[in-house]
């Protein structure tokens, strides 16, 4: 596809649609849009033009605009994606919903917010939390990701296991179509079943169906107790193994199942100076629950403990107040931190496969390690078969012999994931980083499926071209 | 070898609010926790129970909501618990508070060791320690940060001080508040919680131990806080801006002076 550059012309163009405050051009200013969350010297991409439209209406011209002059558009969120879902690939026009973060409405009877896609999700949450509501579309970047990238590319997280991803709790959306209509798909209607669920298509598909302008979001009554178990196993496999066991013996469906391997405990403690008792275990869940009622609870977190001790576990921690489960969870959440310090270069990777699975998967991932020499740590969200095995750059490896190794290792450990059911991202798309593997793991029916979607959709390929796969 | 452990339930304060007119800290809807601080006396007497043998009883005054954190100590591995709890001890002050505490101590039997805080998150005053000491008329090692040798009548230990560290030996009894380094503490396990859970705590009024009502509460307080206000922020920032080559000479040039005024250089 050959695309036309941006001319002054359409610059000012651009101006008079926006306003002159709202088009970047300053060099300095567009380099922070030529990346997200993945490595920048690998996939990073320089915009011609950053726009902050205010409206859906902008956005349309915008839009039709770039259609006429054959300019590839790439819509932006808060840029925290992990998959080069944000990053013009070939430069062109940016639109950033940055300026686009108004609350519309708070409809407290049907328990649904509208909200415009520029708002941070975390800060929905604030919102409503003294109302005792909250917003269950819940990744891991909650603090700094914007709800329409959240949408864009249907997050998960960490609480996914009973709440599930970010996509169960949309209600309907205002979309710009690649073509520049605005199209509102579904409402504030808990079943529709008129038509296609065209709303379902476009949660997910990053970008590259159109871009969000409003959302309705769906509340949940806010849990008031929580309470986290850290359970020390002696090796991955008694680990993995509870998965299952804690829904099925214990009848209980916990707010999510977090698993770390020691590489991936040693290496965040370490970092951390936490001084949890990680040598004498091979494995550990960190799994929460949480309700409205103190004791049950408390009762389930019990129950599940007890459990974990009958299957083997070395030792089960209670956390159930700020200080401690603050401890906990921040070994979780500063691994990949930690690696970086070890060694800056990584492919964080989000594979899932069927949770049964997973005790397969992870020997092969250790054989993969010692084939390249590299470190392979596994973490991630157990109860949802998604572990970030990420491959760690090896100090000793000159960049060019990473890139290699890098992009061999990958095959290996999505074709091993295929091969268990399983498939290359659970949580944070394909984009541009993952694209060269989609034939990897796509049906090659349900590849040209895709891509007649998008024809449908985008007929002059404008929409955030480049991203999950490629037109030949 | 019996270890006593005074704490204190705290306001979780990492995520607190202030009312801007009043100047004081909103509580509605703060989770109350164990003084984090205590928890590394908490850790200290463990590992000394875990290898001389004994027994540890954890204290606290408060309202009867405190009895959460004297489970979570017992949760960590402390043997037993006193709560004392009333009305009458209501806006004690760091010298009432150290009375009371002291004569806790006092009925609660006989005893080989006290461990504290340094201080506590919300107070911030550090005196309840050292107060106890002196009610009791126990010897007293404030800031220590490691334990050297425990004998059968004294031990010795390192504290923190300004310059460097300096070792204590003390006879025993004797009352040691901790600082962060001297340990890292634990986390409760679940036997710990069910533990702590079916243990029937000492609740202790001021009928149940001998205590002068006079020294108690707002009334025996000798200290009033008065005012409370909060700091102003006045920083002078200045932005030296550099473009070019040339102004990056006359910026670094600006910056050294600068340096050099405020005697940083």
């Amino acid at each position: 596809m050959k695309y036309n550059p941006v001319t002054k012309d359409i610059i000012d163009e651009l101006r008079e649609i926006v306003g002159v405050k709202n088009v970047i051009t300053d060099r300095e200013k567009l380099e922070a849009y030529s990346h997200d969350e993945t490595p920048a010297e690998q996939y990073a991409h320089m915009p011609e033009v950053v726009v902050t439209p205010g409206s859906a209406e902008e956005i349309s011209r915008i839009v039709k605009l770039a259609n006429r002059e054959l300019i590839p558009l790439t819509p932006r969120g808060a840029g925290s994606g992990l998959s080069g879902g944000a990053i013009p690939q070939y430069g062109g026009i940016v639109i950033s919903v940055e300026k686009m973060n108004k609350v519309i409405e708070i409809d407290y009877d049907n328990m649904m917010m509208v909200l415009e896609p520029g708002i941070v999700t975390n800060s929905v949450n604030e919102m409503i939390k003294d109302k005792g509501l909250f917003f269950a579309g819940y990744p891991m970047s909650v603090e700094t990701c914007y709800l329409g990238g959240n949408i864009a590319e249907n997050a998960g997280g960490g609480k996914a296991v009973k709440y599930g991803v970010t996509g169960r709790y949309i209600m309907g959306l205002e979309l710009v179509t690649p073509t520049g209509e605005i199209v509102e798909l579904g409402g504030k209607r808990v079943k529709d079943v008129t038509g296609y669920d065209l709303k379902q298509l476009i949660i997910g598909s990053e970008g590259t169906l159109g871009i969000v302008t409003k959302a309705i979001i769906k509340l949940l009554p806010l849990p008031t107790d929580k309470v986290d178990l850290l359970v020390l196993f002696k090796d991955v496999r008694s680990a993995i193994a509870m998965v299952p066991k804690i829904m099925t013996g214990g009848r209980i469906i916990p707010t999510g199942i977090e698993f770390m391997d020691k590489l991936s405990v040693k290496t965040s403690c370490e970092y951390l100076n936490e001084h949890l008792p990680y040598q004498e275990a091979g494995a550990m869940l960190l799994i929460e629950v949480d309700g409205n009622r103190a004791e049950q609870v408390e009762a389930d977190a019990e129950t599940i403990g007890e459990l974990c001790l009958e299957n083997g576990a070395i030792e089960v921690y209670v956390a159930d107040n700020y200080t401690t489960q603050e401890r906990v969870w921040s070994v979780r959440r500063n691994i990949a931190e930690a690696f970086k310090v070890y060694s800056p270069h990584q492919s964080l990777e989000d594979i899932v496969v069927p949770i049964a699975s997973i005790p397969d998967l992870i020997p092969e991932l250790e054989r993969i390690s010692k084939k390249y020499e590299i470190q392979v740590p596994c973490y991630g969200h157990a109860g949802d078969g998604n572990l970030h095995a990420t491959l760690v750059k090896n100090p000793q490896h000159t960049m060019e012999e990473w890139y290699e190794i890098e992009e061999k290792a990958l095959r290996e450990i999505y074709t091993v994931t295929k091969n268990l059911g399983g498939t290359i991202s659970g949580e944070h798309g394909i984009g541009s980083k993952r694209k060269s593997f989609m034939e990897l793991v796509a049906d090659p029916v349900e590849l040209e499926l895709m891509r007649k979607i998008k024809k449908a959709f985008d007929p002059n390929n404008i929409m955030n071209p480049g991203k999950i796969f490629d037109f030949d | 070898m019996n270890i006593i452990i005074p704490i204190k339930q705290v306001p979780e304060t990492s995520n607190v609010k202030m009312d801007e007119e009043t100047g004081t800290m909103v509580r509605d809807g703060v989770e109350s926790i164990v003084n984090p601080l205590d928890l590394y006396a908490i850790e200290t007497g463990i590992q000394l129970k875990e290898e001389f043998g004994g027994k540890i009883t954890v204290i606290t005054m408060g309202p009867p909501s405190a009895e959460k954190a004297l489970r979570e100590a017992i949760s960590m591995g402390c043997d037993d618990g006193i709560l004392l709890s009333g009305r009458e001890f209501a806006g004690s002050d760091t010298w009432a508070t150290s009375y009371a505490l002291s004569q806790v101590i006092r009925e609660a039997g006989k005893f080989d060791l006290i461990l504290a805080g340094e201080r506590a998150t919300d107070g911030d005053t550090g005196q309840v320690g050292p107060g106890i000491a002196s009610f009791l008329g126990l010897p007293l090692a404030t800031y220590t940060s490691k334990i050297v040798e425990l004998t059968k009548d004294s031990i010795t230990v390192e504290r923190l001080i300004e310059e460097g560290y300096e070792t204590l030996r003390l006879p025993l009894p004797a009352l040691l508040t901790v600082v962060k380094e001297i340990s890292y503490p634990r986390l409760p396990t679940l036997r710990g919680k069910q533990r702590a859970k079916k243990l029937k705590l000492k609740q202790w009024s001021s009928e149940d131990i001998e205590i002068d009502r006079a020294n108690l509460g707002l009334k025996g307080s000798p200290t009033r806080v008065v005012k409370i206000t909060r700091p102003k922020v006045t920083r002078n920032g200045e932005f030296i801006k550099v473009v070019d080559e040339e102004s990056l000479e006359t910026a670094v040039e600006r910056l050294v002076k600068f340096l050099q005024e405020k005697e940083i250089v």
